[in-house]
């Protein structure tokens, strides 16, 4: 697979802060990736030197092939961004500004720009300073996803939109997906990539910290188990990979590590499951795992 | 618990007397926000008037002095830009003061009166912070009367304030405390009309502006009505229109009447009211003028940086474009006044004209046409200083963000603007020329006034690019180029009287065209600052390349 975006130990620093610190990042064609990461954690800084907005202090970034600080103007023609915090021209309408954006773009598809407007339920011949927020990013977002192109970078685009809209926005990247696009989505909305996301990177301190498939970050983190036994469970305590159990009127909860879950099922069966909940790890515990060196109960002390 | 909530609820939508409950805590609260901007401008008022009257000492010395001056103030053309002249017959220090520079006291103490009304009521609500304090226990009309009330403490300062440092320069008591009562009576007004109007309108800017414009009206009627009354012919009557027109009634330092002082007084209550009421019919937030919605399409010609360069300074050019005309014309139709006052005027006042050499006519309007490039200058200043905005506020980097190199981006943003210059140089000349011509009654003026407002096109040029460079390469520094046009104004003003050395004096970019009819037009220098221009220009547009965009986020 040919890679849409290539970042090798980018390096930025802006005075003394260090925003990037050798970060490496691939994102492969036709994929939806995640990038995943606390706020100041560098994830705008990445996007906006893909853009070729800032310059990389050290390291090489490629995109679409191209050089993004010295091909930007070429490559721009082949993607579309959406920014974290949209703001419009106060007098021009939104309509006025989804089109100007497309046109810079080298043009748009103006039946799919008003269904776009109609699914997301925009009114575009309000002024930009009417808007509020989440109306500001959907201007941003049709703008971008009417446009034909090969490479969206979406720099946590649904900030501002209400659980409907959200769900209008996951079905338009999927669209996006089968149409064969690349999708770099960034966010700290969990639940949303986790969704959407076919590779997922976590970036921590202008670093990568952990890239792969959902199923590849499941084996470093743990399976959340609530079961009702006929018989006393406390000795499942004593496996491997079981942390923080505890019994509350019959009903047992515990964690277990990805990779020693068959164990524990086979062990629950002999003590007669009554009722068994087995929830996927979330987002939250893997970024809980990064950034918080804290684990993410602190049950096994509990029950000790 | 039920009881609690239910006696906390009902004080607030009953009565007249709970409307206002938390008034008391808001007023404190905004005594705090205001910590530097109520002393800036009770103080800097009196501050103001101070260095007239200092001013006017070191002009006129003598008796002979002063009667020079009536000759020039006491023409309708004085009128329009002073007042009716009370007691200029027998003319004194602070009648002067008071009937002269005393209009633009009034000017800014309407301004201090409805800024600061609109700053804390339609500002609040538009930000969301009115919002989060309405929902505590403050009641329906106290943010209104808080702030009327704050500008009324105000409107007093000021009136003590200028009243106090008059009559310790040694004039009449009873004069002074009318005249800084008269100036206290125009902020009150003003803060009336600002409370009807930031009930119209969603937005504070429209507030303050249909505040501004109703300020400008009482300028121009009482300046129509006082030039007719200074004519002793004509609708004098029209000053009895004007907020400002009833302070200028009192005549301070002449006949000292207190009376005209009520209408504004009544003028200011009856506006409050005003507030009050349609305050009462409008939802929060929302305006009694609906937004008109805009276009849902962009017009066909809006797809590319320069168009839309042109789209976002249009606004701006229109603006700039009314005021220079209406300003041009109003200057123009000073010519003939001037030159029959100057007949008598202090040397100094002649020299700066350029009357050395015994053109009055040519000195006056050669010295209008470098007094309209100034202005265009700051035209061209504000507009990169938008630009820098532009990028500051997160607008520029989606476009950048797509097929806009940034040397289209920001050439096209200066390209407008240089063309915006000619343009309104062109503006100003017209609305001189044709003011000048009918003052004169000879028309090549128009011609004359053409040729000397666009000479200094490339002067204005070098300006907008040195600002282009400056953005380019060091954001932070772009307020340096305030310098420039300081010093233009300086050089060109004051050259004579400050004695500069000629070395000194070019280095102003507008001591090199000549002023037009005085001076020829010197091509040379032309030719060299226009392409001084294109290089600071072409400097700006590949230093701009080189370095990261500010982010909006």
């Amino acid at each position: 697979m040919t890679a849409a975006i290539d970042i090798h130990h980018i390096h930025k620093s802006f005075g003394r802060v260090k925003a990037l610190d050798g970060l490496d990042l691939r994102v492969d064609a036709g994929t939806v990736h995640g990038f995943l990461g606390p706020n100041g954690a560098g994830k705008s800084t990445t996007i906006r030197i893909l853009l070729g907005l800032l310059r990389a202090d050290a390291g090489q970034a490629q995109l679409l092939g191209g050089d993004p600080w010295a091909d930007a103007v070429a490559l721009h023609r082949r993607l579309a961004y959406v920014p974290g915090d949209v703001e419009l021209w106060p007098n021009l309408t939104g309509g006025e500004a989804i089109d100007l954006f497309a046109r810079l773009r080298g043009g748009t598809d103006p039946v799919r720009r008003d269904e776009l407007c109609q699914r997301f339920d925009l009114d575009p011949s309000k002024k930009g300073r009417t808007y509020s927020k989440g109306n500001r990013q959907k201007v941003a977002l049709i703008a971008a996803l009417a446009s034909d192109v090969e490479l969206l970078l979406l720099d946590e685009p649904t900030a501002g939109l209400d659980p409907l809209m959200e769900a209008v926005f996951q079905e338009c990247i999927r669209e996006v997906k089968n149409a064969g696009r690349t999708v770099l989505l960034s966010s700290h909305i969990l639940a949303q990539v986790e969704v959407l996301a076919d590779q997922i990177s976590i970036i921590r301190q202008g670093k990568i910290v952990e890239t792969g498939s959902l199923t590849d970050l499941r084996h470093l983190t743990r399976t959340s188990v609530e079961a009702v036994t006929d018989r006393p469970a406390e000795g499942l305590a004593n496996l491997a990979g079981v942390h923080g159990l505890r019994t509350d009127g019959g009903q047992i909860r515990f964690e277990v590590d990805g990779d020693q879950l068959a164990v524990v099922v086979r062990e629950l069966g002999e003590l007669g499951v009554q009722g068994l909940t087995v929830r996927p790890p979330t987002l939250e515990q893997l970024l809980l795992r990064h950034y918080g060196d804290r684990p993410v109960h602190n049950g096994a002390a509990e029950v000790a | 618990m039920a009881a609690t909530t239910l006696d906390r609820a009902a004080p607030a939508g009953t009565g007249p007397g709970t409307a206002v409950t938390g008034i008391g805590s808001l007023l404190r609260f905004m005594l705090r926000r205001d910590r530097i901007r109520l002393p800036a401008w009770t103080l800097g008022l009196p501050l103001l008037m101070t260095y007239f009257a200092a001013a006017l000492d070191t002009i006129a010395q003598s008796p002979e002095d002063l009667a020079g001056l009536t000759a020039f103030t006491s023409s309708p053309a004085g009128a329009l830009f002073g007042g009716p002249g009370f007691g200029f017959d027998d003319l004194t220090i602070e009648r002067f003061l008071a009937g002269q520079y005393g209009l633009y006291i009034l000017l800014g103490a309407g301004l201090m009166g409805l800024l600061t009304v609109v700053r804390h009521t339609r500002t609040e609500e538009r930000t969301g912070r009115a919002e989060l304090v309405r929902a505590n226990v403050v009641g329906r009309h106290a943010q209104l009367t808080a702030a009327l009330a704050l500008t009324a403490v105000m409107a007093v300062l000021v009136a003590l304030l200028i009243g106090a440092m008059m009559t310790s320069r040694g004039f009449d008591v009873g004069g002074s405390m009318v005249f800084g009562a008269s100036v206290g009576a125009v902020a009150l007004t003003f803060a009336g009309i600002a409370a009807v109007t930031v009930q119209l309108s969603e937005y504070p800017r429209a507030a303050s502006g249909m505040a501004g414009a109703a300020l400008g009206a009482a300028f121009v009627l009482r300046g129509l009505g006082d030039m007719a009354a200074v004519q002793g012919s004509g609708p004098s009557w029209l000053s009895w229109l004007s907020p400002i027109g009833w302070s200028q009634q009192t005549a301070a330092y002449v006949h000292d009447r207190w009376w005209p002082l009520a209408v504004s007084l009544a003028f200011a209550g009856a506006t409050a009211v005003t507030g009050y009421v349609l305050s009462a019919r409008r939802d929060f937030g929302a305006g009694l003028v609906p937004p008109r919605p805009g276009s849902p399409r962009a017009a066909s010609w809006l797809a590319g940086p320069f168009t839309l360069a042109f789209r976002l300074h249009r606004a701006s050019l229109i603006g700039w474009s009314a005021a220079l005309l209406v300003a041009g014309v109003a200057y123009g139709s000073f010519t003939q006044p001037l030159l029959d006052g100057f007949e008598n005027a202090p040397e100094d006042l002649v020299e700066v004209m350029g009357g050395g050499s015994g053109d009055l006519l040519a000195g006056y309007l050669g010295m209008m046409g470098l007094t309209m490039a100034l202005v265009v200058g700051v035209y061209a200043v504000l507009a990169v200083q938008s630009l820098r905005a532009e990028e500051t506020e997160g607008r520029a980097e989606p476009v950048l963000a797509t097929s806009v190199s940034r040397t289209a981006w920001l050439g096209s943003h200066v390209a407008v603007v240089a063309l915006g210059v000619p343009w309104l140089l062109l503006v100003a000349g017209v609305g001189m020329g044709v003011g000048a011509a009918a003052s004169t009654g000879d028309a090549g003026l128009l011609g004359d006034l053409l040729i000397g407002h666009l000479a200094h096109t490339p002067a204005v040029w070098l300006v907008l690019a040195a600002a282009a460079l400056l953005y380019a390469a060091v954001p932070r520094m772009l307020p340096v180029i305030w310098v420039v046009l300081g010093y233009g104004l300086i050089a060109g003003y004051f050259a004579p009287i400050l004695e500069l050395p000629e070395g000194l004096l070019r280095l102003s970019p507008f001591e090199h065209v000549g002023e037009y009819p005085l001076e020829d037009v010197n091509v040379v220098a032309v030719v060299v600052l226009t392409v001084l221009a294109g290089a600071l220009a072409q400097a700006a547009v590949s230093v701009f390349r080189r370095r990261d965009l500010a982010g909006g986020a």
